[in-house]
């Protein structure tokens, strides 16, 4: 990396920004994966460690949470975003400098962000946790350049057109600024009690509304027509999709705080659009699903559909939950249980992983020309992902009913604890095989970047993967 | 951006633009990549006007909403008639069965007349205990004159709630309105949208016209 900082914007080759976010991104999952294993470890085992206080749960989640999120997320974004975006635009990044220094400054940032999380130096506010000369970092550093190159290279492109995947690179970006600099108003303008907690909550709802999810549908835009050949289903259903993304998405952020004081009549409009968040969801797994006509053997046979799909169709479950979840009858029950903790984990470890794996893995043998060192190593990677994945999900969604009907029928806490034992045992399992299976991944990536077949030009590497 | 509003079901843009926007979608790859015209399946779209209207249903605010204090009066005034105050005094029965049977009796006589709030009082039960110790602050609204159906009950509290049913003299009452004002920004909201999303797609090339991928690919 050190060699392209300061080297001129025709020397270094194209792709290279791109490269740099996908092998961090990774080395950031290993991280994120490992932390949350760690954390499991200490939830089935409260006994296991009492060394260092910060090394104890509450100083350890929010790293796990922020090293996931900004680590191996929005990595993963800008590697995708930072190849993808030039590619239909048929042009190329519009500065590969800025991406390597952008890409320098985020590990540099995300290092001290988290280190300062792990002293316990925290705003106090779930997903919101960085204090504000961080938040600053993060906006002005982090993700004002990664902008910058994303929407000067569409500004840029070489078509007439814009395809589905940039509509939402950009709009996504932009709204991400957005959502940061009001979000943290708590932390800009101090502010308490309601205001604090409804801000907390519309920043949370809409990072995993208007970054997370959208961004993630969006690299799956561009992965399936890519790699099978057919053309989007849909351009209309696009536009469906993208517009009720801005519109069902961004308003329902008082569905967080059904049980808190906010007047009713937002929470009820919170709850309506909460459920209207399956319009986005239905029109976009209809329309990727159905692109994927005549080609359902690449979801056995390839390694980046069989990822992209499955994260495709854990959006089904994810949506129904989220539309339904957060409505009275229902939220009374689950609210504050593992449930939710189980609902996360099947939007960012379920349907956004998968789709940035896809993508990550997809990158980086086109941009360093060489096919996948292993696809046995990848399909292990994939079943130890959906696996421990899967126990996740079910146990924790099992210990979350557990614990809903211990508060309403009023069990003592340590009667719970007990009940949950079993499953806070598979989830840690489950956490951990995700860990292992990433270290497997960064492993194939760097035996592909080091000893991958080259790919012949002119083919794609889905087209050789079987081939010696 | 020519636009036209004879057949605005079929398309809102002129034939000329919509040639132009054909040519641009049949000659243009976009990295590689083809988009088809197709409109969504009709089984989708009445699925999503299903979505719509389960989203007004399930949250409407008879579910989930907490109950008001007025629904608990008649269980008040019942546990401190003597018949009741009888069997919660009885040492001869443990406490638990003492409340049983007193809670038994109180909506054996509740049943016995009809009640605006029997529907609400099946979906939010309250044990003895429970009665016991939010009583006393529905005894003290009663005598304050106050207007029960503005206050509902959070675990051991009552408390004003926090409706805002805005009446046409100015005046707020802290009562749910049978059609919530969130559901109303919902509604025209939705419609909004629809609308929009509509002239969004009827301003691209009918879907009846199927680009062809091999001019660019």
């Amino acid at each position: 990396m050190l060699k392209y900082l300061f080297a001129k914007e025709e020397n270094i080759p194209q792709g290279t920004a791109a490269i740099f976010f996908g092998v961090s991104s990774i080395a950031w999952f290993i991280i994120g994966s490992g932390l949350g294993s760690f954390n499991a470890a200490k939830l089935a085992f409260p006994d296991l460690y009492h060394g260092l206080y910060a090394l104890q749960f509450g100083h350890m989640r929010q790293v796990h949470v922020h090293a996931v999120i900004f680590g191996w997320i929005a990595m993963a974004f800008a590697a995708s975003m930072m190849y993808i975006t030039p590619a239909l635009g048929n042009t190329k990044l519009w500065s590969e400098k800025l991406g390597v220094w952008n890409c320098l400054l985020y590990n540099v940032g995300l290092c001290l962000a988290l280190a300062l999380l792990w002293a316990g130096v925290t705003s106090g506010r779930e997903y919101s946790d960085h204090i504000w000369p961080i938040d600053l970092y993060i906006a002005f550093v982090m993700v004002v350049p990664w902008c910058l190159n994303v929407w000067m290279t569409i500004i840029n492109r070489r078509t007439q057109g814009i395809y589905t995947t940039n509509w939402f690179f950009a709009g996504c970006m932009f709204m991400t600024v957005v959502v940061f600099l009001v979000g943290n108003m708590p932390e800009w303008l101090h502010l308490t009690g309601l205001n604090e907690a409804y801000m907390t909550w519309w920043f949370a709802h809409n990072v995993l509304g208007l970054l997370i999810t959208p961004v993630a549908a969006a690299i799956t835009y561009y992965i399936v027509p890519k790699i099978t050949g057919n053309p989007l289903y849909s351009h209309r259903v696009g536009h469906l999709h993208f517009w009720s993304i801005v519109v069902f998405y961004s308003t329902p952020a008082a569905h967080h705080l059904m049980s808190s004081p906010l007047p009713e009549w937002l929470k009820s409009f919170a709850s309506v659009e909460g459920v209207l968040i399956l319009v986005p969801a239905v029109a976009y797994v209809c329309n990727i699903l159905l692109t994927m006509q005549g080609r359902w053997s690449m979801f056995v046979e390839n390694i980046e559909i069989k990822f992209t799909i499955t994260g495709v169709l854990l959006a089904i479950p994810l949506n129904m939950q989220g539309g339904f979840q957060q409505t009275r009858a229902i939220n009374w029950y689950i609210h504050g249980t593992g449930w939710i903790v189980a609902h996360a984990h099947l939007a960012l470890l379920g349907f956004s992983t998968f789709a940035e794996a896809a993508s990550v893995y997809y990158g980086m043998q086109v941009l360093l020309r060489r096919k996948l060192y292993s696809a046995s190593l990848a399909n292990f990677h994939f079943w130890m992902l959906l696996i421990g994945f899967s126990l996740y999900w079910v146990s924790m969604t099992i210990s979350g009913l557990i614990q809903g009907a211990a508060k309403i029928y009023e069990v003592p806490y340590v009667d719970v604890v007990i009940a949950e034992h079993p499953y806070m045992i598979v989830r840690w399992i489950g956490g951990t095989m995700v860990f292992f299976g990433n270290i497997i991944w960064l492993y194939n990536m760097v035996m592909t970047a080091r000893a991958g077949d080259i790919v012949p030009v002119g083919r794609q590497p889905a087209e050789v993967a079987y081939t010696r | 951006m020519g636009w036209t509003f004879n057949n605005p079901l079929f398309s809102l843009t002129t034939e000329d633009q919509n040639k132009e926007a054909k040519h641009v979608w049949e000659h243009e790859s976009l990295g590689g990549i083809a988009e088809n015209n197709n409109p969504l399946p009709r089984p989708v779209i009445g699925l999503l006007l299903l979505t719509f209207a389960t989203a007004i249903a399930i949250t409407f605010p008879l579910y989930g909403q907490r109950p008001t204090a007025a629904i608990y009066l008649d269980y008040v005034s019942l546990m401190n008639s003597t018949m009741v105050q009888e069997v919660m005094n009885d040492r001869t029965i443990s406490h638990h069965e003492a409340n049983t049977k007193a809670m038994a009796l109180i909506t054996d006589s509740l049943t016995q007349f009809d009640s605006k709030y029997t529907f609400q009082r099946e979906q939010h039960p309250i044990d003895l205990d429970h009665l016991r110790v939010i009583a006393p602050q529905i005894i003290e609204l009663q005598k304050a004159g106050a207007d029960l159906e503005e206050y509902i009950v959070v675990g051991p509290d009552v408390v004003i709630s926090n409706f805002f049913n805005i009446q046409a003299d100015g005046t707020v009452l802290a009562k749910q309105p049978w059609w919530d004002k969130g559901y109303l920004i919902a509604f025209w909201y939705f419609i909004g949208f629809c609308l929009a999303v509509i002239v969004a797609v009827k301003r691209l090339p009918h879907f009846s016209w199927r680009p062809d991928h091999t001019i660019a690919h």
